[in-house]
């Protein structure tokens, strides 16, 4: 891992197109210095804070000590983040150890910090000590080694997992997600695959815009940072990128004018920015686990979000106020966390998926009062599939709607019809754990890809294999013609 | 009585003095306390009842003296010796899969036979290139090919040949490779990603016990965001152990270790899941029974899995390490233990759900140990002695007769000798062996014989009014009368109440489901009390410390699902097989669990039989390792203060007994001879080892789990409570008994005696034997000191003190009397003298006799089994 990713948390940093791109990302992995032999070939007043002093904070510190958490209000991940210490003042004073809380924390006969765990040695705290000593300069470097953009796109070794899959309204395109990019793979055979590389290693969720102008995608790096891309397809200029949180962000959807786009976050909230201008119009922290998917009502007014809590929630869009639990809240009546959510086309219901691998189909507002254990908004639910559900799309019409599931060693992948249950194509050319579906807004096929990295297109009204390809078919030459066997 | 705790009189002052004295030579015997005896009677008998409990009740002795002047520079210890030989283990080596490595251990012999591991310091080299050493000294293949190991250790050389067959590149293997990394590394901890809700989102199996779940929450949960196939360094899974991003767990391993690279690759390779991947069965320690010289001094373990497909690999740096007693030995995470002091510890070894412990013996300083061979009256004192040997331990003598006659009928009979049965037998002229051995016989046969162990089992079976009536109480206690009476084999009293059906007043049996009304609960109670296992661990969870799981939780409780109990009227109730049996859900599945044993064995179970008959023939099978061995465990318990496998209703593989060879024996011996409790009681009474006095030497007073002295037990509430009205002479009338009626011979606890609670009887709630507690408390010393149970009794108009001063005693006569009535034996001529002293002083000699019986009762000598 390399430490300019760290650098770049910064919350909300909405960054233009051109910028975004220039701050690229290294992808190539650099091998942490190591502990024990490095310092000692440094002079004690010229300690290198990025080979000696971040690996001793990285790996005793910073699991507590990350923006992510900030135990005592303290991240030790940058300089700057060390010298604006937390609730017991600046992290240090530079040149003068003996009066930085840093060094009085680590050192003495029982040193307060790690908190439960070894105490760091004699050497590691004189390394830190000495480098406060002689000025405490950071000299983490601008930048290491390739980065990752496109003038370095990512080279597969083999397919890349396949998280997520759309078509564009047009039917001319199939986003595919992939690593550090989305592939656009054209629907049309000649005319090849274009790569839309951005900040983020994973992507989680893409959507295109309803007048198909534009792809919204969730991502991020987990652990790291999350971040929400716009990107303009004609072109492949990426509008916006807007960091958020400190993990990643999942289940993207714009509103039915394209003015917002939704999305989730391991922060356990629910935000909507503008797309004109990539600004936050609206967050909800009701959630209690991460927010895995979120869908607009059809009259665009409140948003609907589903979470790994098991919950499904209303919120009303203009002021971010949470309105309902649509799914029954008694404990129990729900196993597994909710991984996916889409409204139908033309009505306000809308179909989840999770962990208990059963289908449900909910009416948005509720028609009477709630009663404890009652689950009244269910219209009905379909027959389950095997492992665990991770995606769910409505045709069109809404008529029909696609689902994968993953056992991890399998997968499936089912059309369903959406009014009578029991009629069902089985699309048994689904053998790897399926986590992405989408369905060809003309209703005449349905896209399947997920673990083996490989593309599936089916004819969505008899369910038979028309095509496979790889999701990083055509862009580079070594790639294996095979999927990655399980 | 006038000497009360509240009213200290300038009297006492002048009578403190011999009063104390004689206390003191009562207790002196067992215990060094040293204090002033010249204190007033009042804080006298206090410091008596206080402080000697509390001494007696402690379980770890104080290490010996010679510990602290021992070796303190552990390299001092380890390179002191000067070997003759070395031994090396394996003796040869064969690896056939590239990632196949193997540890040696290396074993220096002195020229007086001592061994010592020199794993550490012993030089191992690779001749030949078809294997390497790698940094943490293990033997590691690079090609296909013969080679040799050489060991040198000084000027000692070993030579180990090493076959590498044809070597295979073999997929790193999930279940086999990847998970045990897991857990040696401790994500799956309970603390960690382990417990119930995981950490931060992701959750894993407790311990890895489920590889598939852990296989899904690594590869399908958030859609495979945890390993990244196009990079595979930059997997989360890999980041995170790093610190390459921020772990909450810590730092784990570092990009250059076997781990990572172990666990890149099985990303590189598509993150493969073999379900069939054969499973580990067992592990075998290695040495089994590792012996420790002195403080400081180490021994390297190792470990070897066995996998169901036959094949075996060394695990050593896989495997998790614990100490079941770090004051005595520490185990390292790669398995390296150290001698803190003299001992014994278990190093308990985990892999892949399978536990094994190597029983750590540490001797510290034992220069001038000389075995001397003791009297061994049956096997088990062979066995016994066998194990002292081993820790060079010196058994002390055998008691006394009166000793013994108060200790085997408190033991086999619940009661104290009467003044007449102690002087009989003391007076017996008949060779000490055949006399002891006669008086066993006929307190088995005694019907107090029946009452103690009905008792006992009412105790266990947790016979109570509150669950099956006052009636029904009394019905079970009859039927456990019976079975006592008739000397019931064990397996077959296993069997009846299992198998019970029918009215609970006609068959009494069928309380045991009465008593347990629901499947989960009668599974608990039967394994804690006919198996010594506590399967209510893992209703919850699996089983930290052994290999059950939820899952065999449920499976076991099934087999009493299909017990059914209709109430049929006079507090009565109908126990019958159901048809239908009600389902016993698993919280984890949701489903009803179908019934399975938690471990299967060659014992024969019909097939076609009932839930219950199954599950009874299961239980008592010859073949069951549980059944026989936990019965002849508990027994042994009862009669020498501890278990072979102490707590006795916790045997677990991180449990092990202190003499396996002893309980293996008793346990084979009580199958052989059809589960004859009353032979087991024989066995054990008849031995040495039960007869031996408290008194301990310079060579086992730290020994306090091979059995080399006695320890003394303070009596149970009922012991106590029937020994005082015996000691005083009192008629005894408890509430709602006919009169006559002795505390042990009480049916339940809802026979309300504040004196009985107050020592420890247990409310039949639970089957641990726990539930009795022997603690001591300040309430016991008040009630013992100044309650009225005590003086009550003492100064009672037909007690022994009246009677004897009606017939007109004389001083000596009445002293005599006392003696042998509270603490079963005459006094010596010393307490003799000074309590005559005692009694002219006072004046009167019945108010005289009644402070010294009061002053006996509330010594040691009287308050335990000793």
């Amino acid at each position: 891992m390399t430490f300019i990713r760290w650098i770049m948390l910064v919350c909300m940093t909405t960054l233009i197109a051109n910028q975004a791109t220039s701050v690229a990302v290294t992808a190539s992995p650099t091998v942490n210095p190591g502990l024990a032999e490095e310092p000692k070939q440094e002079s004690a007043d010229s300690i290198s804070y990025y080979r000696s002093v971040r690996p001793i904070l990285q790996r005793r510190c910073s699991g507590c000590h990350f923006p992510g958490k900030r135990e005592g209000k303290l991240s030790v991940v940058t300089v700057d983040d060390l010298l604006t210490g937390g609730e017991s003042g600046a992290g240090y004073e530079p040149g003068a150890p003996d009066s930085s809380t840093l060094i009085a924390y680590i050192s003495g006969e029982k040193p307060e910090m790690p908190l439960n765990a070894e105490p760091l040695s004699d050497a590691e705290v004189e390394i830190i000590s000495n480098w406060i000593k002689g000025g405490a300069v950071d000299d983490t470097p601008a930048s290491l080694g390739p980065q990752i953009s496109a003038d370095n796109p990512p080279r597969y070794q083999s397919p890349p997992v396949v998280t997520s899959v759309d078509y564009s309204p047009d039917g001319k395109w199939l986003a595919v997600s992939g690593y550090h990019e989305v592939l656009l793979h054209s629907t049309d055979d000649n005319a090849g695959v274009r790569r839309l590389i951005g900040r983020s290693p994973r992507i989680e969720s893409l959507a295109f815009s309803p007048d198909g102008q534009l792809l919204a995608v969730a991502g991020g790096s987990p652990s790291l940072f999350g971040e929400l891309q716009l990107w303009n397809v004609a072109d492949g200029r990426l509008l916006h990128s807007t960091t958020v949180s400190h993990d990643t962000l999942f289940g993207v959807c714009f509103n039915n004018d394209g003015t917002l786009v939704s999305f989730g976050g391991a922060d356990n909230s629910l935000r909507a920015v503008s797309v004109e201008t990539g600004e936050l119009v609206m967050q909800m922290d009701a959630h209690a686990d991460w927010v895995q998917g979120s869908t607009f009502s059809l009259a665009n007014d409140h948003l609907i979000s589903v979470s790994r809590d098991r919950s499904m929630k209303l919120t009303i869009v203009a002021n971010g106020q949470f309105v309902d639990n649509i799914t029954s809240i008694t404990p129990g009546a729900l196993k597994g966390g909710l991984a996916d959510v889409q409204r139908h086309p033309s009505k306000e219901e809308v179909l989840t998926v999770g962990a208990d691998g059963e289908p449900r189909l909910y009416r948005i507002f509720r028609v009477q009062e709630r009663r404890i254990g009652d689950d009244f908004n269910l219209i009905r639910g379909y027959s389950k599939l095997p492992g665990r559900l991770c995606d769910v799309d409505f045709s069109a019409d809404g008529s029909h709607f696609v689902c994968g599931s993953s056992t991890a060693v399998a997968g499936a992948a089912l059309i369903y019809d959406t009014e009578y249950a029991a009629k069902i194509i089985d699309l048994k050319d689904v053998t790897s754990p399926a986590f992405a579906v989408a369905f060809r807004p003309d209703g005449t096929q349905v896209a399947v890809a997920g673990f083996d990295g490989m593309v599936r297109l089916f004819d969505a009204n008899t369910g038979t294999l028309q095509k496979s390809f790889s999701a990083a078919a055509g862009i580079d030459s070594s790639i294996p013609a095979t999927a990655a066997s399980n | 009585m006038r000497l009360s705790f509240d009213q200290p009189t300038e009297s006492t002052d002048s009578q403190g003095k011999p009063f104390a004295n004689l206390c003191c030579s009562n207790f002196g015997v067992i215990s060094t306390v040293s204090g002033p005896c010249s204190m007033r009677l009042f804080y006298t008998a206090l410091l008596l009842l206080t402080t000697p409990w509390t001494l007696l009740q402690a379980s770890e002795p104080p290490a010996a003296a010679s510990e602290t002047a021992e070796i303190t520079d552990i390299n001092a210890a380890r390179t002191d010796r000067e070997f003759h030989a070395i031994e090396v283990y394996p003796t040869e080596l064969t690896l056939t899969s590239s990632r196949d490595s193997r540890r040696l251990l290396v074993t220096g012999i002195t020229a007086d036979g001592q061994k010592a591991d020199v794993t550490a310091t012993a030089s191992i080299s690779a001749q030949g290139d078809c294997c390497v050493i790698d940094a943490d000294g293990f033997v590691v293949p690079s090609r296909t090919g013969k080679a040799a190991v050489l060991v040198t250790v000084g000027q000692l050389t070993a030579s180990i040949p090493v076959t590498v067959n044809p070597l295979e590149e073999v997929p790193v293997d999930f279940i086999r490779e990847v998970n045990p990394v897991l857990s040696k590394v401790g994500c799956n901890q309970g603390t960690c990603h382990g417990s119930q809700s995981g950490k931060n989102g992701f959750k894993l199996s407790l311990r890895g016990y489920d590889p598939l779940y852990d296989y899904r929450a690594l590869v399908d949960d958030i859609s495979g965001r945890r390993f990244n196939r196009s990079e595979p360094n930059q997997s989360l899974m890999l980041l995170k152990p790093t610190q390459g991003v921020p772990h909450e767990g810590g730092f784990l391993f570092d990009e250059s270790s076997r781990y990572y690279s172990l666990i890149e690759q099985w990303i590189a390779e598509g993150c493969r899941f073999d379900a069939d991947s054969a499973r580990v069965i067992s592990i075998a320690v290695h040495p089994p029974t590792p012996l420790l010289q002195r403080r400081g001094d180490m021994q390297q373990l190792s470990v070897v899995a066995t996998y169901s497909d036959g094949s075996s690999r060394d695990v050593t740096r896989e495997a998790v390490f614990e100490t079941s007693n770090f004051e005595v030995a520490t185990v390292s995470k790669n398995g390296l233990v150290k001698a803190v002091r003299r001992g014994e510890a278990a190093a308990l070894v985990r892999y892949e759900g399978n536990y094994a412990a190597a029983p750590v013996a540490i001797l510290g300083n034992r220069e001038g140990y000389e075995w001397q061979p003791a009297e061994e009256l049956n096997f088990i004192d062979a066995l016994v002695h066998a194990k002292l040997q081993r820790m060079k331990v010196l058994a002390s003598p055998l008691v006394d007769d009166a000793d013994f006659l108060r200790r085997v009928s408190l033991d086999i009979a619940g009661i104290t000798p009467t003044i007449e049965e102690i002087q009989a037998f003391v007076a017996d002229p008949t060779d000490r062996v055949a006399k002891r051995s006669a008086m066993i016989e006929q307190l088995l046969s005694s019907p107090a014989y029946v009452d103690h162990w009905t008792l006992k089992w009412s105790d266990l079976l947790l016979s109570r009014r509150k669950a099956i009536t006052e009636k029904g109480v009394w019905a079970f206690r009859n039927w456990i009368r019976n079975a006592v009476a008739t000397n019931l084999p064990y397996d077959q009293f296993a069997t009846q109440l299992m198998m019970a059906t029918g009215s609970t007043y006609e068959n009494p049996a069928g309380n045991y489901f009465r008593i347990a009304r629901e499947p989960k609960l009668v599974m608990e109670n039967m394994t804690q009390v006919f198996l010594g296992t506590r399967f209510n661990c893992n209703q919850c969870h699996d089983h930290p410390f052994e290999r059950w799981t939820q899952r065999q939780y449920y499976e076991l409780a099934a087999y009493f699902a299909d017990v059914g109990r209709k109430p049929i009227g006079d507090g009565d109730e109908i126990i019958f097989t159901r048809a239908n049996p009600e389902p016993v859900l698993n919280p984890d599945t949701n489903q009803a669990a179908s019934p399975g044993f938690p471990f299967n064995h060659a014992g024969h179970i019909d097939p076609q039989g009932s839930r219950r008959k199954q599950l009874a023939q299961w239980l008592t099978a010859d073949e069951n390792p549980y059944f026989a061995r936990s019965a002849v465990n508990r027994y042994w318990s009862y009669f020498l203060g501890r278990g072979i496998i102490d707590p006795v209703d916790d045997i677990r593989a991180s449990n092990p007994p202190s003499n396996p060879q002893l309980l293996d024996a008793l346990t084979q011996d009580f199958i052989d001879h059809d589960y004859d409790l009353k032979r087991l009681i024989r066995l054990i009474c008849n031995s040495a080892t039960y007869q031996r006095s408290l008194t301990t030497n310079k060579w086992n007073d730290d020994d306090t789990i091979n059995f080399s002295h006695a320890v003394p037990r303070r009596l149970t509430a009922e012991q106590l409570f029937d020994a005082i009205i015996q000691a005083t002479g009192a008629p005894r009338q408890l509430p709602g008994v006919p009169a006559g009626f002795r505390a042990a011979q009480l049916p339940d606890p809802q026979v309300d005696v504040a004196f009985l609670d107050m020592f420890g009887r247990p409310p039949r709630e639970s089957p641990c034997e726990c539930e009795r507690s022997s603690d001591v408390s300040l309430g016991q010393t008040l009630n013992m000191i100044n309650g009225p149970t005590i003086s009550d009794a003492i100064i009672h108009p037909q007690g022994v003190i009246a009677s004897a001063v009606k017939s007109k005693a004389t001083d000596k006569q009445m002293i005599e009397t006392i003696y042998l009535s509270t603490l079963c034996r005459n006094a010596t001529s010393a307490e003799m003298q000074r309590a005559i002293e005692y009694f002219s002083s006072v004046g009167n000699q019945a108010e005289a006799a009644e402070d010294l019986m009061w002053a006996l009762i509330n010594s040691p000598a009287f308050l335990f089994n000793r």
